[in-house]
């Protein structure tokens, strides 16, 4: 047997230096290619002529009614969604009742819906063409083409996001808290602020993060009901749609620069919470 | 095969796991490494079963030189603690799985390995099981297997770590005479680790007492008994 | 009334407000909306329905949607198992890095990715020159349509798998070594079928959402009837013209389909978990 000396050999749960290397390089390539060029791109287009047209076409009125839309749905719809999650997330963990499982999966369903569906199914229930559409819109309260169409089909594809984060979360925290607060004689709202709350901020938080950015982002589904009419339905992501198909590149690229940079907070944000919380979320832990 | 150990050591970061230690293990020798946990005998098990490497010290196997061995070169049967059977293959499909990892030209015909398989669950006393999948078998039938399977591979030598660690006081009594058997009818060169030193003094021909990454002594389980060498070893072994 | 749905009573207070507003907001966000769509192929009929989608401008753009996100989830599965294990196993620099940028494709809005793959990608993008001299056109061609779909499915399968290599028993790798096997065949024949189940989950949703995914592509598809024209760009283009029933064949043949495939999905994925004995 050849004299054999002790150059560090490599740990069995591991690959070939040469292959790990390999495989680090491209990783970094891949996600350069598809996810960074992307992302810079975005800004390179924005600024193509200079900070101030970019600035300039932030000033649009359109772009600036845009910017009002999309916040104002997202103020809405994120704690309408917030709501929804907690008390659907209260009604299924803290309590025993038949076909949970179905109603998690009816939870779960608008993220196996085509977004352009969800917009679709919201024009033929409440259209001009529909009885109940007709009605609204005899009465003065339209709902597609108009605000509150925006707002429902914006909580549609949002719709699982806190409830499938609370859920696993207070599945493992069980109710033996609750219930001790409980002997203790706090009531209902008391338990919910002083004991369930605090264990699922984190979580809540998380869910709300995720929401928000893609009640601001969503483009199908807002495309479908709002009709785009500018200044008045527009979102933000639906007037990047127009103004690139009118070839203002420098504003369509200036306003997804601004959706980008939100996009990039969400990120630092989730990443921070990751880190510092990552017990506490279901994200980090799903099987 | 006789194995020798010569000072050899293990350092993780700052931290010594093994000082210098040495160990002359005579071929076909049932060897208890015992400790408390920190010891350091988990880490002279890994060693020699090529899943650790030491940072100075030699290892070697019938007279040659082993440190550099690869794991896959050593053909040490490795029993884990937790056995870590494959769930997603069946009993047999376990045992044959170092057969079937072969290259191709080393590899036995499909009729050979099933007939060596049917040997080891014979041996093993559990010849029925082989179509079941682990977590249909109860934890002393699970051990059994895993033993299986490292003796399938026709090992040099057979290295367990805390095989019955896992099992409750009834069924480690029924395998300690298992074990015992299976080493005497194969002659195999045998270490495992325990820190039941009931465990070792019953089942080991020489017993190696080891803390702090030290080995404290080394003996047969009377004379270890009868003279311990050191307060530490006196302590533990007195129960 | 609300409390005999109970299986067993519960000391805590609360179920008739929580599940008044859960099935509340449930029943207008997405149960009325789903009816009315359902609906709506009830009043058609299966007959008239099947001759409405029996035409070739929509079966080329089903088969297009159905097809292009079957391609890049795949895509997605080689390449995200790939991610997620160089995340989980190496240590480099950057990685945390990378690990946050996966999830980029969540955060940001579709239409967003979309002009700005179309950008780069475009005969005189970056990309889109760099790829002519080899006379690959990505843009206005199916491939664009590719492209999008992997960037919007790429966390589904690295955020799926990632916790599960994550816990893989170390065990497992290093018994493998002592019997013999080789790191390839250890990888092959131990590590990849635990990881199967998770990598499925992760194909799957990013299957579902690529299926039906609209803003990401439209820019950079070319929209052509019959060649690079998705399904749900035919249900917009019959909605713009007030022809709502056949919008809603597209619909609904699009969620049966959908629902069809994961119901797939799902039987595999059972399946091969008991095979690794999960269930």
């Amino acid at each position: 047997m050849p004299d054999i000396t002790l150059s560090r050999p490599v740990p069995v749960t591991t690959e070939a230096p040469l292959i790990r290397g390999l495989l680090i390089g491209v990783a970094l390539i891949f996600v350069a290619l598809f996810l960074f060029a992307p992302l810079v791109t975005v800004f390179v287009e924005a600024l193509r002529q200079g900070w101030v047209a970019a600035l300039d076409a932030l000033r649009l009125p359109d772009a600036l009614a845009a910017i009002r839309m999309t916040l104002t749905i997202a103020a809405i719809a994120v704690p309408i969604n917030a709501a929804f999650g907690i008390a659907a997330a209260w009604a299924i963990t803290k309590f025993d009742f038949p076909s949970k499982a179905f109603l998690i999966t009816l939870i779960d369903l608008p993220f196996s819906v085509s977004p352009v569906v969800a917009g679709l199914m919201l024009v033929l229930l409440f259209g001009a063409n529909s009885t109940l559409g007709g009605w609204l819109i005899a009465n003065d309260m339209p709902i597609v083409f108009a605000f509150p169409g925006i707002l429902l089909a914006t909580l549609f594809v949002t719709f699982p996001f806190v409830a499938r984060e609370l859920i696993p979360v207070m599945i493992e925290q069980g109710r033996a808290e609750e219930e001790a607060a409980l002997t203790l004689g706090a009531s209902g709202w008391r338990i919910f602020f002083t004991v369930t709350l605090p264990n699922i901020r984190w979580a809540l938080l998380y869910g709300v993060l995720l929401c928000n950015a893609r009640a601001m982002g969503e483009f199908g589904a807002v495309a479908v009901v709002s009709g785009k009419i500018r200044g008045e339905t527009a979102t933000m992501p639906t007037m990047v749609e127009m103004f690139y198909n009118e070839y203002l590149s420098v504003a369509a690229f200036t306003l997804a620069a601004v959706l980008a940079m939100l996009a990039l907070l969400t990120l630092l944000l989730k990443s921070l919470l990751e880190w510092r919380h990552a017990d506490l979320l279901a994200a980090t832990r799903r099987h | 095969m006789n194995i020798e150990i010569e000072e050899l050591a293990k350092e993780f970061g700052t931290t010594r796991a093994l000082h210098p230690v040495s160990l002359p293990i005579p071929s076909g020798a049932l060897v208890a490494l015992l400790g408390p946990s920190g010891s350091g005998k988990t880490t002279l098990l890994r060693i020699l079963g090529g899943l650790e490497f030491p940072t100075s010290g030699r290892v070697l196997f019938g007279g040659q030189d082993a440190t550099g061995l690869s794991v896959q070169e050593r053909r040490a049967g490795f029993v884990f603690q937790s056995y870590a059977l494959f769930k997603h293959m069946t009993v047999f499909e376990n045992i044959a799985y170092g057969l079937r990892a072969r290259p191709r030209k080393e590899r036995p015909p499909e009729a050979e390995i099933g007939r060596r398989v049917q040997r080891l669950l014979d041996l093993i006393q559990l010849p029925d099981i082989g179509a079941r999948y682990p977590n249909q078998l109860s934890g002393g039938q699970r051990q059994r297997v895993a033993l299986a399977r490292a003796l399938a591979i026709e090992p040099r030598m057979l290295l367990l770590d805390e095989p019955f660690g896992a099992l409750d006081a009834k069924v480690r009594k029924e395998l300690r005479q298992g074990l015992r058997e299976i080493h005497d009818r194969t002659g195999l060169t045998t270490v495992f680790v325990t820190h039941d030193q009931e465990e070792a003094m019953e089942l080991a021909d020489l017993v190696v007492v080891m803390s702090m990454g030290r080995i404290e002594q080394v003996g047969k389980p009377a004379d270890i008994r009868a003279r311990p060498a050191t307060d530490f070893v006196r302590d533990f072994t007195a129960a | 009334m609300r409390v005999g749905i109970l299986r067993s009573p519960s000391p805590l207070p609360g179920f008739g407000l929580s599940f008044g507003i859960m099935t509340a907001i449930l029943s207008i966000v997405v149960l009325l909306p789903i009816g009315a769509l359902l609906g709506r192929g009830l009043m058609i009929g299966p007959a008239d329905l099947w001759d409405m989608l029996n035409s070739r401008r929509i079966w080329s753009a089903l088969t297009l949607s159905f097809s292009a996100a079957l391609i890049a989830s795949l895509f997605n599965l080689v390449f995200g198992l790939m991610l997620a294990w160089v995340l989980v196993r190496y240590r480099f620099w950057g990685r945390r890095f990378i690990d946050a940028a996966v999830d980029l494709p969540f955060a940001l809005p579709t239409a967003v990715a979309g002009i700005a793959l179309t950008a780069l990608y475009a005969p005189n993008g970056v990309f889109g020159q760099a790829l002519a001299p080899f006379g690959l056109q990505v843009a206005y061609t199916e491939v664009g349509i590719w492209v999008a779909l992997v960037f919007i499915g790429l966390p589904f399968v690295v955020r799926t798998v990632q916790p599960v290599i994550e816990e893989l028993e170390r065990d497992l790798e290093e018994v493998s070594a002592t019997l013999g096997a080789r790191r390839a065949y250890t990888l092959r024949r131990v590590i990849l079928p635990t990881l199967t189940p998770a990598l499925l989950t992760g194909f799957a949703l990013a299957l579902a959402r690529s299926v039906g995914e609209y803003g990401s592509v439209i820019f950079i598809a070319g929209n052509i009837p019959n060649i690079t024209e998705i399904a749900p760009l035919l249900i917009v283009i019959r909605l713009e013209e007030y022809n709502y029933d056949a919008a809603a064949a597209i619909g609904i043949a699009m969620l049966v389909i959908s629902f069809a495939m994961l119901l797939v999905i799902n039987a595999i994925q059972t399946w091969s978990r008991r095979r690794i004995g999960l269930a």
